[in-house]
C-alpha cells in the first residue's frame, strides 16, 4: 500500500478526475445502454447499497466467505504445522498436496454442487477448499524451514515438545503463514463470486450476473464497484492485522520502505 | 531448500498411488456416494476422451484463448510497467487507478465482458487479460525500480542512453521481476480461462466440465477437472524450463547454480 500512497498524489487524483469526467461526458453525449454516465452509476450505487439490498445480497456473500475462509485457515494451519514438523510426513504427502493445488479451484465447484447441492454448505466447502492450499503449503514450508539454531536453543533450554511448538515453531512460521493466508484470502473472494454465479439465488456474484442478464446495467456496474470496494477493504484490513500481529517480525528484519 | 536424499520422491509418489488405490477399492465397494466414481473409470474416461477427440478438441480451444489473453496481458503490462517504473510523472498519474482497479476480483468483470463482447472467445480473452495484467504490472514496476543505479551510471559512461539503455540495461535487469510476475500471471490466467468457460463459455475444457456435470456423466467430468490440473502443471514446468534457459542472469537463477 505504502508503495502507492506517497508523494505526488495530485497527479493521480487529477488523472482519476479526468477519467471520470470523460466517462460522464461520454455517457451523456453517447447515451447507450452499455455505458451509462458515471453520475447514473453513482446514484444507483448509493440507492442500491444504502438500502436493504445490502443485507440481502452483500451480507450473505460476506458471511459465506468468512465461514469458508476461517475453516480453511484453521484446518490449513493445523495440518500444515503437523506436516511441516514431521519431515518424513511432508515428503510422503508432498505429491498429493501438489496434485490438489494444481487443480484450478473454481473447477471443483461443479463437484461441490453435485455432492452437496447449491445451498450455503456447498459454498463454505468450495471456498474452504479453494483457499486452503496456499495456507496449508505455506504453513508446512514455514514449519519445516525453522532455523536449526532456534530448535537447538529450545532443546538447550529444555522446552517440552508442546512448548517448542507454541513458542518456537509457530512464531517462526508466522510470516509464511501470513503470506499464505493473504493469497488464500484473494482466492476465497474469487471463489465466493464464482460459486454464486454458478449456483445461487442470492449474493453479490448472483446479483451482478443477474443484473447483466436483465439489462440492469447501472446496477451491474454498481455491484462490480461494491465488490472492488469490499476486496480493497478486506485486503487493507488483512494487511493492518498482519502488521499488528507480526510487528516483532518486521522489527527484526530490515524492511524495504 | 531442503536437501533431498533422492532426486525423485519415491515414497511420496508411492503414497499417492496408495491413496488412489484406497479410493478405488472404497468406490468399487460402494462405500462412497455414487457421485465419486472409481479412479480407474476416471482415467479410462480421460484416455478415451483424449483419443476420440471429445476432450482433446476442447484443450485446443482453451489453450488458444489462454495464450492470446496471456500474450496481450504480458506485452501491455511490461510496456506500461517500464513506463511507470522509469518515468515518475507516469507513475504518479496512474498509481491511484492501479491501486483501485487491482483489487477488483477478475471474475467480477465477467458480466461486463459478456455485455461488451458476447459469449465468444473475445470475452474470455478480455477477462484473462485483465486478470493476468496486474501481477505482471506490479512486478515489472518493482523490477525496473530495483535496478542497480551503478549499472545505469556505467552505461552512461559508455555513452549508452535513452532507448539503448532501456533495451540493454533496464529490460535485462527488470527481467528478474518480470519473470516472477509472469509465473503468477500465467497461473491466474489458466484459472480464469477455466472459470470463464465454466460460467459463460460455449466451448473449452471449463465448458466441458459444466456440460458433463449437467448431463450427470461423472467420469468425464472428473477427467476434465484432473486434466486442468495436469495442464497447469505442464505449463508451469514449461515456463520454468524457459526461464532457466533464457533468463539465466537473474538472482533467482544464480541461486540455482551456486
Amino acid at each position: 500500500m505504502r508503495f502507492f500512497f506517497n508523494r505526488g498524489n495530485g497527479l493521480g487524483v487529477g488523472t482519476v478526475a479526468a477519467l471520470l469526467i470523460i466517462w460522464e461526458l461520454y455517457g451523456r453525449i453517447h447515451p447507450t445502454v452499455y455505458v451509462p454516465a458515471f453520475s447514473t452509476v453513482f446514484v444507483t450505487f448509493i440507492h442500491e447499497w444504502f438500502s436493504p439490498t445490502f443485507g440481502q445480497q452483500a451480507v450473505p456473500s460476506l458471511g459465506r466467505m468468512i465461514i469458508g475462509y476461517t475453516c480453511a485457515s484453521c484446518i490449513g494451519i493445523a495440518i500444515g504445522i503437523f506436516i511441516g514438523t514431521f519431515k518424513r510426513l511432508y515428503q510422503l504427502l508432498d505429491p498429493v498436496l501438489q496434485f490438489w493445488r494444481a487443480i484450478p479451484a473454481t473447477a471443483i465447484i461443479p463437484v461441490g454442487i453435485l455432492l452437496i447441492g447449491i445451498g450455503d454448505p456447498m459454498k463454505w466447502v468450495v471456498i474452504a477448499f479453494g483457499s486452503i492450499w496456499p495456507i496449508l503449503i505455506n504453513t508446512a514450508d514455514g514449519a519445516r524451514l525453522v532455523p536449526t539454531e532456534r530448535l537447538d536453543t529450545a532443546r538447550i533450554f529444555g522446552l517440552s515438545p508442546l512448548e517448542t511448538l507454541v513458542r518456537v515453531i509457530v512464531p517462526s512460521a508466522a510470516p509464511m503463514i501470513a503470506a499464505g493466508m493473504r493469497t488464500g484470502l484473494s482466492i476465497a473472494f474469487i471463489m465466493i463470486v464464482v460459486s454464486e454465479m454458478i449456483g445461487s439465488t442470492d449474493g453479490l456474484g448472483y446479483y451482478i450476473l443477474q443484473a447483466q442478464r436483465t439489462f440492469a446495467i447501472p446496477e451491474m456496474y454498481g455491484g462490480i464497484a461494491l465488490l472492488a470496494i469490499l476486496g480493497y477493504l478486506l485486503n487493507t484490513l488483512f494487511v493492518w492485522c498482519e502488521h499488528k500481529v507480526l510487528a516483532w517480525h518486521y522489527g527484526q528484519t530490515t524492511r524495504p520502505a | 531448500m531442503q536437501k533431498k536424499s533422492s532426486p525423485v520422491n519415491w515414497s511420496g509418489f508411492g503414497f499417492f498411488l496408495v491413496c488412489v488405490g484406497i479410493v478405488e477399492i472404497l468406490a468399487r465397494k460402494g462405500l462412497l456416494t455414487s457421485y465419486v466414481p472409481p479412479p480407474s473409470e476416471i482415467f479410462s474416461a480421460l484416455w478415451t476422451g483424449l483419443i476420440n477427440g471429445d476432450i482433446s478438441s476442447q484443450i485446443g480451444v482453451t489453450l488458444s484463448v489462454y495464450v492470446r489473453g496471456l500474450f496481450l496481458a504480458t506485452t501491455s503490462a511490461i510496456f506500461i510497467g517500464i513506463l511507470m517504473g522509469t518515468y515518475k510523472p507516469v507513475f504518479d498519474s496512474l498509481k491511484i487507478i492501479v491501486e483501485f482497479l487491482r483489487p477488483v476480483p477478475s471474475v467480477a468483470i465477467i458480466p461486463l465482458a459478456i455485455l461488451f463482447f458476447g459469449l465468444g472467445p473475445t470475452m474470455r480473452i478480455s477477462v484473462i487479460t485483465y486478470a493476468a495484467f496486474w501481477p505482471l504490472l506490479i512486478n515489472t514496476i518493482y523490477g525496473v525500480r530495483a535496478i542497480d543505479p551503478q549499472a545505469l551510471d556505467v552505461a552512461r559512461n559508455f555513452g549508452i542512453t535513452g532507448g539503448e539503455a532501456l533495451w540493454r540495461v533496464t529490460l535485462p535487469s527488470a527481467l528478474a521481476g518480470i519473470t516472477t510476475g509472469f509465473r503468477v500471471s500465467a497461473t491466474i490466467a489458466l484459472v480464469v480461462t477455466i472459470t470463464t468457460e465454466l460460467i459463460a463459455g460455449n466451448n473449452g475444457v471449463g465448458f466441458y466440465i459444466s456440460q458433463m456435470e449437467q448431463a450427470n456423466r461423472l467420469p468425464p467430468m472428473y477427467a476434465a477437472i484432473i486434466l486442468t490440473g495436469i495442464m497447469g502443471y505442464l505449463l508451469n514446468t514449461f515456463y520454468f524450463a524457459l526461464e532457466r534457459r533464457f533468463v539465466f542472469w537473474t538472482p533467482a537463477a544464480r541461486d540455482r547454480v551456486t
